[in-house]
């Protein structure tokens, strides 16, 4: 990865996770005193290397994995804040991403009932349930919003 | 990817909605998932896996088979 498009990485996870919400490509810019065209030329690039995905058309992060910008069924709270994850993997991902400790919220899909999945030092603590995951590997990409 | 009571409620919610049984695990193999894919997101030296590094996170998890395939 190029010094500008990691720089760009870098600077949308410290403002999403700062804000809790996603800088758009004029915020980067600003924060790293570049052009606003070169900022949204790195999101170009990003979306098309898969590192974040665009909202269809748009210059507008809808995901910086495992980070969503829009709410979903995972709601994560961690010592550091509480963001919504994009899936199952993706809520223990921002858990393990930010430290080794932390709480998904989140339903069974079938029945309603709330399912809390707590991570406290590195280890998952025991819980009834299983993950699915519908999508096999080679196909997530092809909708990577309904995988 | 989706978190259930049980198999028995993915199988019922598969088949109420038509939508196709996939792959189902622990949820302890998902949070190994989440562990070993992103904690290392934030790092200045990250960059994405290959196909085949990928396949080897998920082979350590003991998801292997066809599903998880990525090359």
């Amino acid at each position: 990865m190029t010094g500008i498009d990691n720089d760009v990485r870098l600077r949308i996870y410290e403002a999403f996770l700062a804000d809790g919400r996603p800088p758009t490509h004029a915020d980067t810019a600003a924060a790293l005193g570049i052009a606003p065209d070169d900022a949204s030329d790195a999101y170009s690039r990003l979306a098309e290397q898969r590192v974040i995905v665009l909202a269809p058309g748009t210059l507008t992060i809808w995901m910086a994995n495992p980070l969503s910008a829009s709410p979903t069924a995972f709601w994560v709270e961690t010592p550091r804040g509480g963001y919504w994850g994009n899936c199952i993997w993706d809520a223990f991902g921002v858990v393990a991403m930010l430290g080794d400790s932390g709480t998904v919220k989140t339903s069974c899909p079938d029945c309603g009932e709330p399912m809390e999945l707590r991570v406290a030092g590195g280890e998952l603590e025991p819980t009834e349930g299983v993950a699915h995951f519908a999508v096999p590997a080679r196909h997530w990409w092809e909708n990577i919003g309904y995988t | 990817m989706l978190a259930f009571r049980s198999e028995a409620h993915v199988e019922r919610w598969c088949a109420q909605r038509r939508i196709e049984h996939g792959e189902v695990f622990s949820l302890e193999q998902a949070w190994g998932l989440g562990r070993d894919w992103y904690a290392d997101r934030l790092s200045p030296d990250w960059r994405r896996r290959t196909p085949e590094e990928a396949e080897s996170i998920f082979a350590a998890l003991g998801l292997t088979g066809d599903f998880w395939r990525l090359s």
